[in-house]
């Protein structure tokens, strides 16, 4: 009995009633609201319109300068953020590697020399003083 | 006075000079019929007539397009439909207490709304119809409180009238369901 009370509910007439309710006067003023509305929407269309056509050619330009300039001031940070070698051109980097190379060369050959000679030296001394040792002769009055 | 006929209302849009007039008109005549429609889904007053305003503002930007194919007030009815879903759509996303439903959040604003009128048998109805899915709540709305014809329906929602028949028989069933666990 309860369930058949309850499977009717959609039923009732009561239910198919409007529960809302609007404030007063709400339809005679909402033509007027929505006339406002579109006027301030078209009024900031026109005024948007206005601004693209008379300053296209000026915005393009302005557009131009801006690349421009920060494509060049990158240009310029990113060279100054180099080491001073990579400030030389390569050609000139690989003539300096050549006369640090011809430097080295040079200083291994003087080298080289100086020690052949203080080599001969050495041993030319050695034999002398084997000779005078041997001869007896003083060694105090050779360094006289 | 009587309203402005359809295609009154059309032709004089056309018109230039005479589309505020015209439009004026159609407002007059349909303000009411779409603000109900829009106010069944949304059910807040406030936003209703955000979203009837949002409505007729497309409304004003698209009419010079109407092409005669449909019905002036199906057109309406679509764009007033789809309107206060997508508005409730938008209104999921920028939830502020996104642990709870909006449909939980609606129902509990229905109670407190000054502008709710109906006994405590009305806001379980309400309550339950908002459990349903929004197409499925469109269909309850349109055929339970304004008797709207399954062949008008299927030309303002662009569903087959079988569809629709089987969907408002699901939500009853629910509803009912719903109902009868309080």
């Amino acid at each position: 009995m309860k369930m058949d009370r309850k499977q009717s509910y959609l039923q009732q007439d009561s239910l198919k009633s409007n529960p809302f309710g609007l404030p007063e006067g709400y339809f005679d003023s909402f033509p007027e609201r929505l006339q406002q509305r579109i006027r301030e929407e078209e009024s900031s269309r026109v005024a948007v319109r206005r601004i693209g056509t008379t300053t296209r050619w000026l915005a393009a330009a302005a557009a131009v300068l801006a690349t421009a300039l920060i494509t060049t001031s990158i240009i310029r940070l990113t060279n100054s953020d180099r080491g001073t070698d990579s400030r030389y051109p390569d050609m000139a980097i690989l003539e300096q590697l050549q006369v640090f190379d011809d430097d080295r060369y040079l200083y291994d050959l003087i080298e080289d020399n100086d020690a052949v000679n203080l080599n001969e030296d050495d041993a030319f001394a050695s034999q002398a003083i084997e000779y005078l040792a041997v001869n007896d002769v003083e060694m105090d009055l050779i360094f006289e | 006075m009587p309203h402005w006929e359809d295609s009154e209302i059309i032709k004089g849009f056309r018109v230039q000079g005479k589309q505020e007039k015209a439009f004026n008109e159609l407002v007059l005549k349909y303000q009411e019929r779409l603000y109900w429609q829009i106010r069944k889904i949304v059910l807040d007053h406030d936003d209703a007539d955000d979203v009837l305003q949002n409505t007729m503002v497309k409304v004003w930007k698209s009419l010079a397009n109407f092409r005669s194919e449909s019905e002036l007030y199906t057109w309406l009815y679509r764009i007033a439909t789809n309107e206060a879903l997508s508005f409730l759509k938008q209104k999921k996303k920028k939830s502020f207490a996104p642990w709870m439903d909006v449909e939980e959040q609606m129902a509990d604003r229905l109670e407190a709304d000054p502008w709710f009128e109906g006994d405590e048998i009305q806001l379980k109805l309400q309550e339950a119809i908002l459990k349903l899915p929004d197409k499925q709540r469109v269909v309850f709305n349109m055929k339970y409180f304004d008797q709207v014809k399954y062949e008008d329906m299927s030309k303002i929602l662009g569903t087959s009238v079988g569809a629709l028949k089987a969907s408002y028989h699901h939500a009853v069933k629910k509803i009912e369901s719903m109902l009868k666990d309080d």
